[in-house]
């Protein structure tokens, strides 16, 4: 089975290079990242990821409207999408699924052990 | 009053009986004083009181005889009922103006809650986001990092226990920015408690403190957000193990209760309580060392702390206090006469169902 191929998508470099070298190092992952919003788009078509963790607060781009230009877009529909936010607190989820805008969401500060959890969960599976 | 005095404009002879006008005189502020403390059944005694006196008052006049007679008694004893409604009239002013400060205090603790949310509100998202590059850094690290370096390891885990604290300290304060509304459904407060009860039986094991809970059976069922209130309690159970440390006991007691008295009670918008008003009380009592008294009138303050560092993030009661206000109710934290503390939950029976 080839590798999950993840999106990174958020505006801080320094979360979006820990967290690569992490799902590199410890996840079967194969990780593109995107640190401006605006260009989230056209990076997703490019690399054509099975999961996109998409940051909701970016100085250039919304997370929810990005979300549903991804889901608009033929080549991109049904790509899972986990948002990354700072704006609900990990204690507040309770550990229960919850989402924002019918997506997933992790809290930051998350654990890179539960983002690849998070892989296992929602990334799509592909054989070819 | 007015009839006396216009009386005695439009009959100047009537002046002669400057007794009749004195006892009448001393009786309008008794009256008035009686009426303002709503003691209804002597206001009603002293007004018919000063209507014998005008017509004593006018009674040669009127009905040609002299009734003054029978009435004499009224002069002896207006002036004394006017000094002594004076005197509680003050005590009530003084009481009103208590009453007035810790209103005032209450404000100033609201507005001092709502400074804390809005910058909570703008710091957070900037805080947390460096704190989940540190987080993912040391697991990085950690994986890396050879089986045999074992303090390397520690100075790793450390780091990440400082990133989990951080988060709380950020997590706390930004209850005080979120929506304020409540999910208010009619819920039993006894198994509220109970459930919360259960959240913190672990440390309560293992502190090898007994909880007590004497709960009213058969309370009205109240409009709660389960979810807050629920954080509500564990915060208070929570300090109390923390101030007994090992070996002791909490109450936790639930009743139904008239307010009688307290500072925010009353008929005034600002009163929370009207007198008479049915209420749910719960007592959590504990069997620590109590409150120092000089901590008593900060204790609700963001950030204010007797726990050691790193034990507590001094929110709790702050959070416990902003959600138990948006209940309509009210907390209070005081010691017990026998040692210990306890802590006081006053909630409203509005829209309450009828208990089956």
């Amino acid at each position: 089975m080839r590798k999950r191929r993840i999106l990174l998508v958020d505006d801080e470099a320094s979360i979006t290079r820990a967290l690569a070298m992490y799902l590199t190092e410890n996840g079967d992952c194969e990780v593109c990242v995107e640190n401006r919003g605006s260009r989230a788009l056209a990076a997703a078509r490019s690399f054509k990821p099975d999961l996109i963790f998409l940051d909701i607060v970016m100085p250039d781009a919304d997370g929810g409207a990005l979300a549903a230009e991804i889901q608009s877009d033929p080549a991109l529909k049904g790509t899972p999408i986990v948002f990354l936010t700072a704006l609900v607190s990990r204690r507040e989820t309770g550990g229960a699924t919850m989402t924002i805008g019918g997506y997933p969401f992790l809290a930051k500060p998350v654990h890179p052990e539960t983002v690849l959890a998070s892989i296992g969960e929602h990334a799509r599976e592909r054989t070819n | 009053m007015t009839a006396a005095v216009a009386s005695s404009v439009l009959w100047p002879e009537a002046l002669i009986d400057q007794e009749i006008l004195a006892g009448g005189l001393a009786l309008i502020p008794a009256l008035m004083l009686a009426h303002y403390r709503g003691w209804r059944i002597v206001t009603v005694l002293l007004g018919v009181g000063l209507v014998a006196l005008i017509v004593m008052h006018l009674s040669p006049l009127l009905l040609g005889v002299s009734l003054r007679g029978p009435f004499l008694i009224l002069f002896v004893v207006a002036p004394y009922i006017s000094i002594a409604l004076g005197a509680g009239w003050f005590g009530e002013v003084r009481r009103y103006q208590a009453e007035l400060r810790a209103t005032q205090l209450q404000l100033i603790q609201s507005e001092k809650l709502d400074s804390v949310g809005r910058m909570a509100a703008g710091v957070a998202h900037e805080v947390k986001n460096p704190l989940m590059m540190i987080l993912t850094g040391i697991k990085v690290l950690a994986k890396r990092l050879p089986a045999q370096d074992e303090q390397t390891r520690l100075l790793l885990q450390d780091m990440e226990d400082a990133v989990e604290r951080a988060d709380r300290i950020i997590g706390g304060l930004l209850n005080y920015s979120r929506d304020r509304d409540l999910d208010l459904a009619l819920a039993d407060l006894n198994d509220t408690i109970e459930r919360s009860a259960m959240l913190v039986k672990h440390d309560l094991e293992n502190a090898h403190i007994t909880l007590v809970s004497n709960l009213e059976q058969g309370l009205p069922r109240l409009q709660l957000d389960e979810f807050k209130m629920q954080q509500v309690f564990v915060n208070l159970v929570s300090n109390a193990i923390h101030a007994i440390e090992r070996d002791g006991e909490i109450r936790i007691t639930t009743s139904l209760e008239k307010m009688t008295s307290g500072a925010l009670v009353g008929h005034r918008k600002t009163d929370r309580f009207s007198r008479g008003e049915r209420v749910v009380v719960v007592r959590i009592e504990d069997s620590g060392p109590g409150i120092p008294e000089e901590y008593l009138e900060k204790i609700f303050d963001p950030f204010f702390s007797t726990k050691p560092t790193g034990r507590g993030t001094g929110l709790g009661l702050s959070v416990s206090q902003q959600i138990v206000e948006m209940h309509g109710g009210t907390i209070d934290v005081g010691n017990q006469d026998t040692g210990g503390a306890r802590v006081t939950v006053t909630l409203k029976v509005d829209r309450e169902e009828t208990p089956s």
